[in-house]
């Protein structure tokens, strides 16, 4: 289980993060929702060890270890893993090249065996079926040329080749058309399992429809200013943000 | 015996003095034969007249040949050049002197003497000329191979391997220089290329001189019409090397490619000083190199094409990109366009910059540790020059070396 105590970040100066606490169970699918700037990402770059966003306090273990001691790459073998909301472009490597050092590396750190060619393209492909997701996109360079809901379903490609055990999803419906979004919907949901958690970050109700939250929290000027059910999203959707904004000014 | 320079002219060094050791003697030897003696009294002349080039020359901004030289005490010898491979059209050029060498030093004029006044280290070559090869490829005749030639420098020397190839109408060839080598020594190298009417030379080169050495490339190649010439040098060797090319397109639609990559760290100096003359029309030339920088290391390019009134319908492209992986370590570049025509394509460009640290983390956030991830940005950065090798057998000697180089470096 992922538990984060008392968290507080930092970019160049400036305080984003301010006494975050959150716990999610093994098996558990968390949602958060906030409004724009509130700091979602923010916690999503410092749980996976982006430098730049400095960690000023508190602390964050996996399993009950600290994982912000970790290297990025450290991390990512410990079980950590970030669907990012804008997915970097890396012109001349190639995904497949991309995907099989980070698969191979993971196995590596993580004391299992590492794929052969044969193994790995059978993961490969099987797995981009499953997200409907062309083969020939694994020939060209990472999310070059990639279409905005080729993105996001080429995160989920990754989460689903690197296994975690905790997976932060930043905004990955976003983007997406319907039947993208049932897919990658469905592409998460075959994912869940007893010992694999989830920290789902969305603005939009209609995500958390296909992949049903355990809890739902509100992150609002870098705290969870609320925690609730299902039910709390659709709250939202209704409501808005008003209120917490208004604790804000008080 | 020892000569002393005198750096005297208006390229002079801080320190006037530069102590040659067996210099003389080469140039005072009466048992070589009258033609050897001959260039190398010309040389010799030209070498005291003129010095060699310090930094206040131009072209030389960014080499410095003297401050080397007073660092390490090197004495004037020749080396064993070996050569293997497709052999059969290849006249070697012992002892003897072979006659075709003959005729050609004495009736060349060194590149470019007049016009970029930068060629004091060929003069040099000539004061000592004494090791190396003509290669003489008869009309439509081609090797099915690469001809392999390996220089080794031998430490305490300063040498001057010298290859003239020469390629008759149609004739195709290709050719691997490989050039290595132990502790201090200087190779002041010369090529000579001539490519007729229709023909195709491929010519690469694995520059992995020792770390402590000097290697200076002298270059000029002329093309006739029709003709194509192909140069790739991986350069991940010496302490101070200098690929000094000048091309002289001659004939309607002939074409030149002038590639490499340059893999610097420590404080090596890598320097791609190349000048492509148009001087007939239709013809294409090509100049782009991709360097990688680490440490305190100095990159340089310096890519000039000069396109003569006559040359209509040139299209000129040179482009030189560098990536930096240290703060320390630096990119000079210097391309530039002299253009006396009017119905040209002519594009230069240069970048430098750093690793992408989005894509680094990126990365990293996916479980490949820092190092393979570099190695794969190093990768993707060189990567689009592989393509230019034509030959197979070099694009495998190249990406091995890329790969070990990754390996070694953080
Ligand atoms: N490099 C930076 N320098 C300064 N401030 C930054 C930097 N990056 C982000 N911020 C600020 O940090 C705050 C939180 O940003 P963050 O991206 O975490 O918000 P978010 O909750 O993910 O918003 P959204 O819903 O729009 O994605 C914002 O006010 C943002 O402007
Ligand atoms: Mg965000």
């Amino acid at each position: 289980m992922i538990e984060i105590k008392n968290l507080s970040a930092e970019i160049d100066g400036k305080e984003i993060l301010k006494g975050l606490d959150l716990s999610i169970g093994e098996g558990e699918v968390h949602a958060i929702m906030g409004p724009n700037g509130a700091g979602k990402s923010t916690l999503s770059y410092a749980l996976s060890g982006r430098d730049g966003y400095e960690v000023t306090g508190g602390n964050a273990s996996l399993d009950g270890e600290n994982i912000l001691e970790l290297e990025p790459d450290e991390r990512a073998a410990a079980g950590v893993f970030l669907a990012f909301q804008y997915p970097v472009e890396i012109p001349g490597v190639q995904m497949t090249t991309f995907l099989k050092t980070a698969v191979n590396s993971v196995r590596k750190a993580r004391g299992e065996d590492e794929l052969d060619a044969l193994g790995f393209l059978k993961l490969m492909k099987s797995t981009c079926k499953k997200l409907n997701i062309s083969e020939e996109m694994m020939k060209r360079a990472v999310n070059v040329g990639f279409s905005g809901g080729e993105k996001k379903r080429n995160e989920v490609l990754q989460m689903a080749m690197l296994e975690p055990k905790f997976a932060v999803l930043d905004e990955t419906d976003s983007g997406l058309d319907i039947d993208a979004l049932k897919i990658v919907a469905d592409g998460v949901n075959a994912l869940r399992a007893q010992n694999r958690s989830f920290l789902v970050i969305t603005h939009y109700q209609r995500l958390l429809d296909y992949i049903k939250p355990d809890h739902v929290h509100v992150l609002a000027d870098g705290k969870i200013v609320k925690s609730g059910g299902p039910e709390l999203a659709l709250e939202l959707e209704e409501k808005g943000y008003a209120e917490f904004s208004k604790e804000e000014a008080a | 015996m020892s000569a002393v320079i005198k750096l005297s002219n208006r390229y002079k060094a801080e320190t006037s003095e530069l102590v040659l050791s067996g210099w003389d003697a080469y140039v005072a030897e009466t048992t070589a034969p009258d033609w050897v003696q001959a260039l190398r009294k010309r040389g010799a002349e030209k070498v005291r007249m003129m010095g060699l080039p310090t930094p206040k020359l131009e072209r030389f901004k960014y080499f410095n040949v003297p401050a080397y030289l007073k660092k390490n005490a090197l004495e004037f010898g020749a080396v064993n050049i070996e050569l293997s491979g497709n052999t059969e059209y290849v006249s070697e050029l012992g002892a003897s002197y072979a006659h075709a060498f003959v005729q050609n030093m004495l009736e060349a004029t060194p590149a470019g003497e007049e016009k970029y006044g930068d060629t004091m280290l060929w003069d040099l070559a000539n004061s000592v000329v004494a090791n190396g090869h003509v290669i003489d490829i008869p009309e439509r005749s081609k090797n099915e191979k690469p001809l392999k030639i390996k220089i080794k420098g031998e430490a305490g020397k300063a040498f001057s391997t010298r290859q003239i190839i020469r390629l008759g109408d149609n004739a195709e060839f290709s050719v691997i220089e490989s050039h290595t080598g132990e502790g201090a020594y200087w190779n002041n190298a010369v090529t000579q290329i001539k490519i007729g009417k229709g023909a195709r030379l491929r010519h690469y080169r694995l520059q992995e001189n020792s770390d402590e050495s000097l290697y200076t490339q002298n270059m000029h190649i002329q093309i006739e019409e029709g003709g194509s010439y192909e140069a790739f040098t991986l350069a991940n060797g010496a302490k101070s090397s200098r690929n000094q090319v000048h091309v002289e397109l001659l004939g309607e639609n002939a074409e030149v490619f002038i590639n490499g990559i340059n893999l610097l760290d420590g404080k090596q100096v890598g320097d791609a000083t190349i000048t492509v003359e148009h001087k007939a029309p239709n013809c294409l030339s090509k100049q782009n190199y991709r360097s990688v920088i680490a440490d305190q290391a100095v990159g340089v390019f310096q890519g000039k094409a000069h396109v003569h009134q006559i040359a209509q319908k040139t299209d000129g492209y040179q482009f030189a990109k560098a990536l930096l992986l240290s703060p320390q370590a630096t990119m000079n570049t210097k391309p530039e366009l002299e253009i006396y025509a009017d119905d040209v394509k002519c594009s230069h460009g240069a970048t430098t910059g750093q690793l992408d640290d989005e894509a680094m983390f990126y990365m990293r956030s996916r479980g490949i540790p820092e190092k393979k991830a570099k190695a794969l940005l190093i990768e993707a950065f060189i990567g689009e020059l592989f393509e230019e090798i034509t030959c197979e057998t070099m694009r495998e000697e190249v990406s091995k070396r890329v790969s070990e180089w990754l390996e070694n470096h953080e």
